[in-house]
């Protein structure tokens, strides 16, 4: 979670903060796609390699997240996976911390670090997703298409394991509405707790207009009459209606198992 | 394992081989443009993603990091070097040369040492000259951004401890900051074609202002900083389902927008374009060497 103007880490865990936190990662997912876009799909890059070795991109995302995590080896709060909401894609590499993350006030149960969904977001991510939005072809700039790639998982990653804060906020809010459901392990009950359908196509239709609206050839010509024309989607960087559907098939149910995830173990 | 380097080489070398009998790819005064335009997008996004993180000047403080291996360098210095190490590595691994600085296209901040027996012989397009082909104001770029840019870019508070997070949003801010001015080369060699005699005779002459004069044309840097500008409000602006969408910075307060529209303006403004045309000036008094 970012942090409040001027403010060290404070934890502001309300629905309203958690939204916003939620909110401002469309903004961020929608940039890291449009900045992919530019490439053709690389696949090559993302094969594994023959005789059953690393891809490229696995390579490059591994060697990534040990430099970020081996930060704090120089100062205890400055690496990354540090935060509930940031996790690592290949976590059995770190080196484990040296000093404890005391900046970092606990305001999620400790079961926290151990929910992760990142095998699925890596799936979802290459064989899903990636088709839909890049035009098929390979560039040969595979360290940039690599770096790219790493970029929209780290933000995918996050949007989605914010959810942790979700199911914290909503237990709070209504204990005895969850406790049952959690002792009892029953999953269906809590994903029905936990699922909101009108807020659900807000934020669908939401991060549509934003792909629409960032991902818009912006001229110094243009006429404020543009922005109403739906036709103008085909000249869009990324297609808005991959947006919702990241959102809609991937982004929000796998925030949702994140959540169900965290309060199976909450009262642990 | 020295096999495999081996063979890794000799498989390079045969891609190499192919490359350089490619031919390259157009260069002219449409594409270049294009390049540049593009390059805005990405800049914009870059600082906002930048934006939403404190200051966090120990970050870029030398002295900070006090008993670290090398007592000079920032952890941000730090943290950039090795990202740049990582990036270039990635080359090895790939039967097809694919590493980050192998088309020229993009210069390193910290020059790397690499194990000479595992390094392809260097390839880069054929488009540049090869005598100016590596000038850059890489330094110029460091500097201004840590001294000049982020205090005005980075407004959310002080310090969150959060480096590696932030300085990773920096070094997205400094690579693509480095490949839009550093692209000056393409920009000069382009105007170099367009009109060789006159260029010629300046460059012998080693005649800076005349030069500098000639690749000025303020009608277009004005276009280009406005749609920049222009850029920072409809990327940087806040979005909800039923609100409108701004165009324009002047119908509401700056505070609104992620990024201070004016900010960018002034960024294109005081260095990204003078930077630029100091790489073109550069590139060109060594086009006849």
């Amino acid at each position: 979670m970012d942090a409040a103007a001027g403010q060290q880490q404070e934890p502001q865990l309300s629905l309203a903060a958690v939204r916003d936190a939620l909110v401002r990662e469309e903004d961020s997912v929608v940039f890291a796609l449009i900045e992919r876009a530019r490439h053709p799909r690389n696949a090559s890059a993302y094969t594994p390699a023959a005789g059953g070795g690393r891809s490229l991109v696995e390579f490059f995302v591994r060697e990534a997240e040990a430099l970020q995590s081996k930060a704090s080896l120089l100062l205890p709060s400055a690496g990354r996976y540090q935060k509930p909401e940031d996790v690592p894609f290949f976590p059995q590499d770190l080196p484990s911390h040296l000093f404890p993350a005391k900046s970092y006030p606990k305001v999620l149960h400790p079961v926290a670090s151990l929910v992760s969904v990142n095998d699925a977001i890596w799936k979802m991510y290459f064989n899903e997703l990636l088709p839909l939005f890049t035009v098929d072809g390979d560039d040969g700039n595979y360290a940039e298409t690599a770096a790219l790639d790493f970029a929209c998982l780290q933000v995918i990653s996050r949007r989605i394991h914010i959810g942790k804060y979700v199911a914290e906020v909503k237990f709070r809010d209504a204990p005895q509405d969850y406790s049952p459901a959690i002792q009892a392990k029953d999953k269906d009950t809590l994903m029905n707790l936990l699922t909101f359908k009108a807020v659900e196509e807000k934020v669908k239709r939401r991060v549509e207009k934003k792909a629409r609206t960032f991902g818009q050839n912006v001229t110094l010509e243009d006429s404020a009459n543009k922005q109403e024309n739906v036709a103008e989607d085909s000249g869009c960087k990324v297609d808005p209606k991959v947006l919702s559907k990241l959102y809609d098939q991937w982004v929000m149910p796998l925030t949702k198992d994140v959540e169900v995830e965290y309060l199976l173990r909450r009262l642990d | 394992m020295a096999a495999r380097a081996l063979q890794t080489l000799l498989l390079c070398n045969v891609a190499l081989l192919l490359q350089l009998l490619s031919p390259c790819t157009g260069l002219s005064l449409d594409t270049v443009r294009e390049f540049l335009t593009g390059e805005e997008d990405t800049i914009v996004f870059s600082l906002i993603e930048r934006a939403r993180y404190p200051l966090n000047r120990p970050a870029y403080d030398p002295a900070y990091l006090g008993f670290g291996p090398r007592h000079d360098a920032s952890f941000a210095e730090l943290f950039v070097r090795e990202s740049e190490a990582v990036q270039s590595k990635v080359r090895f691994i790939h039967p097809r040369p694919a590493g980050r600085y192998q088309s020229l296209l993009e210069i390193p901040f910290f020059a790397y040492r690499v194990p000479f027996a595992m390094a392809p012989p260097f390839n880069f397009t054929s488009e540049l000259y090869p005598a100016p082909a590596f000038v850059n104001v890489n330094d110029a770029i460091w500097s201004t951004y840590f001294n000049d840019l982020l205090p005005l870019l980075a407004k959310n508070g002080s310090d969150d401890g959060n480096y590696a997070v932030t300085v990773d949003t920096d070094l997205a801010c400094l690579q693509v900051l480095s490949r839009r001015i550093n692209y000056g080369r393409f920009v000069a060699e382009t105007k170099f074609r367009g009109d060789q005699q006159t260029y010629t005779s300046l460059i012998q002459s080693k005649d800076r202002d005349a030069l500098m004069k000639l690749l000025t044309s303020e009608a277009q840097e004005d276009v280009v900083k406005r749609r920049v500008q222009k850029k920072a409000v409809v990327f940087g602006q806040s979005i909800t389902l039923d609100g409108p969408i701004e165009t324009d910075a002047r119908n509401s307060s700056q505070a609104k927008f992620k990024v201070d529209p004016s900010v960018v303006y002034k960024l294109y403004d005081q260095w990204v374009i003078p930077l630029t045309k100091q790489v073109e000036v550069e590139y060109l008094l060594h086009r006849l060497d």
